[in-house]
């Protein structure tokens, strides 16, 4: 906006003030620039946490029950065992090869070489013959339970699809082939991400929780430095308000994890996942800037807490890893308690993942993300009021 | 080395920290808590999937089917929804994560013995919650498909309701949970998150240790000392070494006690790995602090390194197998997966220095690394 018009707007004395306001608060965000990207050690590694680190996450971690290592113990060995025992094949389990007694395979199981065992009892195969019920015993090691959890149930459908096979005597469960028998045909589809890719998941997931950690730790270190050195006596005698000494720190701050979130969702989101970006990119950014801006307000409140650097590292600790870990970054919100998604609730971290997931892999827009919005704003807001209010009532 | 050095290096730096008493009670303080809150609510169990039904029949068989997701422990039923536009509606908000769909024809298809169809839709946004959605769905398809067939069979084929019953079961799949039964992800995460949180807490207790020194110019003091490298580096990470490790011992306490993981194997085995492993994550911070020039950088370089692996590719989540190689190898460059694995010999499995020592020489050549990088990289000297 050109001087002369501001003039026009606001008259000449209230605009010459607001321009000097404006001249102030750049001079700072500029000093804060130089003094961030003087520290290339810092600048490398905000690199890294956007780009390579969201690529090993989103290549790397995988969710799914993958070559779980198989042993069968057969005392039947016959056609009926053995076509069992096949059917547990790639990609979730990976059948190597068979044990010779129980002992053998929880030997297996305790030195982690296996992770299934399948014990199929003598008479396996007469029993299925004759039409007697009989039973197979699948040994889990559930050490983990998540992949326990899957192991199980596919272990289950396999074994299931295959008893319903006898049962109808047909050699495979197909669905033209069914006739004239009560049966449900089930049809399942997973919207928003068919092919059900983890990398989608995981590299959304771990970019917006790396733009979180770097949205408090950065202002809040940027802030506690200047009180453990002393600058920040500086600043209070010089003609600035508290606004004017904060709000360059946010949007200098801001706008560099701003850029490197840019910079990853283009080369490694959407890049090398290729995550559909279904929503508008323009407001992905706009809303990533203000939970940026209002989470840089949780630095700050720190930083008014902390009297040294060290002290910020361990608070950062202790409001981030439970933040992340609420947020349904790592965890399905269905499987915690009811309390804790009471907690969920409370974090803007938790509405940004939503409203991330929502505008690249649903596609909503500002309409169907009210909620969203509501909370990171409604949640950021007040927390940006208070670290302000607590660093003018300390500094003055 | 002179250990008189060493001590007072020592007691000047437990000084220090005694009496900044904020960051002395956090260090304390932080890990317990993180312990509590992970250790409740860590948990891969989904239950209580929120779900809607799309029923197009309307008859009573397409209501008893419904019925059998209902009453499921698993499902959380939110309601029948009227229309298409409103099943994706709430799939987008994500209020409900799956949406069944029956069929129009589904109830007289049943009662003409011919198979009726169903159509799920699920939330695919989290693939493993989307996975386990399906998995409980399937089981309660087969479970009602079999009773459909054991009915069909006494009805037109005659046999007794035991045989149908065993025609249409003919296997059952008898599956035990070893190490922990029950499938209490509480247990296995509980001693496993000693291992995370050994991660992510003492690398930032000595993240400061050297560099803040650096920014504050009293290293000089030290260049100018007849203190050596080494007897600078033990020095320093003595009391940060000792809190980690009374920490560890509170945590290991509270895996047992509180959350009643059962310890099984050698306890001298688990506190000489926890030292070892204790050594590692210190070392990784001090290393941190001799390498970077600033405490902010010194600070963003530990959280990154440190906080984010400490859970994603410690096998706290996923296991380390299921990784891809590149994955795997960050994994094996942090001491988390070596340390987990001798945590999962000792609580889970009941085993000791047997199944351990492998690990142990890891985590101590880990250790014995970084400290010989750290000495190799602090001069005395400084560039100028």
């Amino acid at each position: 906006m050109s001087a002369a018009s501001l003039d026009g707007i606001l008259g000449s004395g209230r605009a010459a003030r607001l321009r000097i306001w404006l001249r102030r608060a750049w001079a700072l965000t500029v000093k804060e620039y130089i003094q961030l990207f003087r520290d290339t050690v810092l600048v490398l590694f905000m690199a890294y946490a956007f780009t390579l680190d969201v690529y090993v996450a989103g290549v790397g971690v995988n969710w799914q029950l993958n070559n779980a290592g198989l042993g069968v113990h057969d005392a039947d060995k016959s056609t009926a065992s053995r076509e069992v025992a096949g059917r547990f094949r790639a990609p979730y389990f990976r059948n190597l090869g068979s044990v010779a007694t129980r002992e053998a395979g929880q030997r297996l199981l305790d030195q982690g070489g296996l992770m299934v065992v399948l014990d199929f009892p003598p008479d396996f195969g007469a029993d299925i013959l004759r039409g007697r019920q009989t039973a197979i015993q699948m040994q889990v090691d559930t050490a983990n339970s998540a992949i326990g959890s899957l192991a199980t149930s596919y272990g289950g459908e396999i074994v299931g699809r295959y008893g319903l096979e006898r049962a109808l005597n047909v050699p495979e469960l197909n669905v033209d082939k069914i006739h004239g028998v009560p049966f449900i045909i089930d049809e399942t589809r997973a919207w928003y991400n068919q092919n059900q890719e983890d990398s989608w998941f995981m590299a959304l997931a771990e970019i917006i929780s790396n733009m979180t950690l770097l949205s408090i730790l950065l202002p809040a270190a940027a802030l506690a430095r200047e009180k453990e050195r002393g600058t920040v006596e500086q600043l209070m005698v010089s003609p600035l308000s508290p606004v004017q000494i904060l709000a360059p720190k946010i949007l200098a701050m801001g706008s560099v994890i701003l850029a490197g979130l840019a910079a990853g969702v283009f080369a490694v989101v959407i890049g090398v996942f290729h995550v559909p970006a279904r929503g508008s990119l323009l407001l992905f950014f706009a809303v990533s800037a203000l939970y940026i801006a209002f989470t840089a307000g949780i630095g700050l409140l720190i930083a008014t807490i902390a009297r040294n650097l060290a002290q910020v590292g361990m608070l950062t600790v202790l409001v981030f890893a439970p933040m992340i870990f609420l947020s349904g970054a790592w965890t399905p919100p269905e499987a915690m308690p009811s309390w804790m998604r009471l907690l969920m609730d409370c974090l803007p971290m938790h509405y940004m993942l939503d409203a991330g997931f929502g505008i690249l892999l649903k596609g909503q827009g500002v309409g169907e993300l009210w909620r969203e919005l509501l909370g990171i704003i409604g949640l950021g807001a007040p927390i940006l009021a208070l670290s302000l209010w607590r660093f003018r009532r300390q500094f003055r | 080395m002179n250990l008189i050095r060493v001590a007072a290096l020592a007691q000047k730096e437990w000084r220090e920290i005694l009496r900044d008493r904020l960051f002395f009670s956090l260090s304390f303080v932080v890990p317990a808590l993180l312990m509590l809150l992970f250790g409740y609510g860590l948990s891969l169990d989904v239950e209580n999937i929120p779900f809607a039904i799309h029923d197009l029949d309307r008859t009573p068989q397409s209501r008893d089917y419904a019925y059998r997701f209902i009453h499921s422990r698993y499902f959380d039923f939110k309601g029948y929804v009227t229309g298409e536009a409103q099943a994706q509606q709430l799939l987008g908000q994500g209020s409900v994560r799956a949406v069944i769909v029956i069929d129009r024809n589904f109830g007289r298809e049943l009662s003409a013995d011919r198979p009726a169809h169903v159509q799920t839709l699920l939330d695919g946004t989290f693939p493993y919650r989307t996975q386990v959605t399906k998995g409980y769905i399937t089981a309660i398809n087969t479970a009602v498909t079999r009773e459909l067939l054991a009915d069909y069979m006494v009805r037109v084929k005659g046999l007794s309701p035991s045989r149908a019953q065993d025609a249409v079961d003919p296997v059952r799949l008898e599956v035990r949970y070893l190490y922990n039964q029950g499938l209490k992800s509480s247990w296995g995460v509980a001693s496993k998150l000693i291992m995370a949180l050994l991660l992510m807490c003492p690398p930032f207790l000595t993240a400061l240790g050297v560099v803040r020194e650096k920014e504050s110019g009293a290293i000089y003091n030290i260049y100018a000392s007849n203190a050596t490298r080494a007897e600078f580096l033990v020095g320093k990470l003595n009391p940060y070494f000792c809190i980690a490790f009374i920490n560890a011992m509170v945590l290991w306490a509270m895996a047992c006690f509180l959350f009643g993981a059962p310890f099984k194997g050698s306890a001298t085995a688990f506190l000489f790995a926890t030292v070892l492993y204790v050594l590692c994550s210190t070392g990784i911070g001090l290393l941190i602090s001799i390498l970077v020039g600033s405490q902010v950088a010194a600070m963003i370089v530990t959280a990154v390194v440190t906080a984010m692996p400490s859970m994603l590719y410690s096998g706290l989540l996923t296991p380390v197998a299921s990784m891809n190689w590149t994955a795997r190898g960050v994994a094996a460059v942090f001491p988390a997966m070596y340390y987990g694995r001798i945590i999962e010999s000792c609580f889970l499995k009941g085993l000791g220095w047997g199944n351990a020592w492998g690990d142990m020489l890891v985590l101590a050549g880990y250790g014995a690394g970084l400290f010989a990088v750290g000495y190799a990289m602090f001069h005395k000297r400084g560039k100028t």
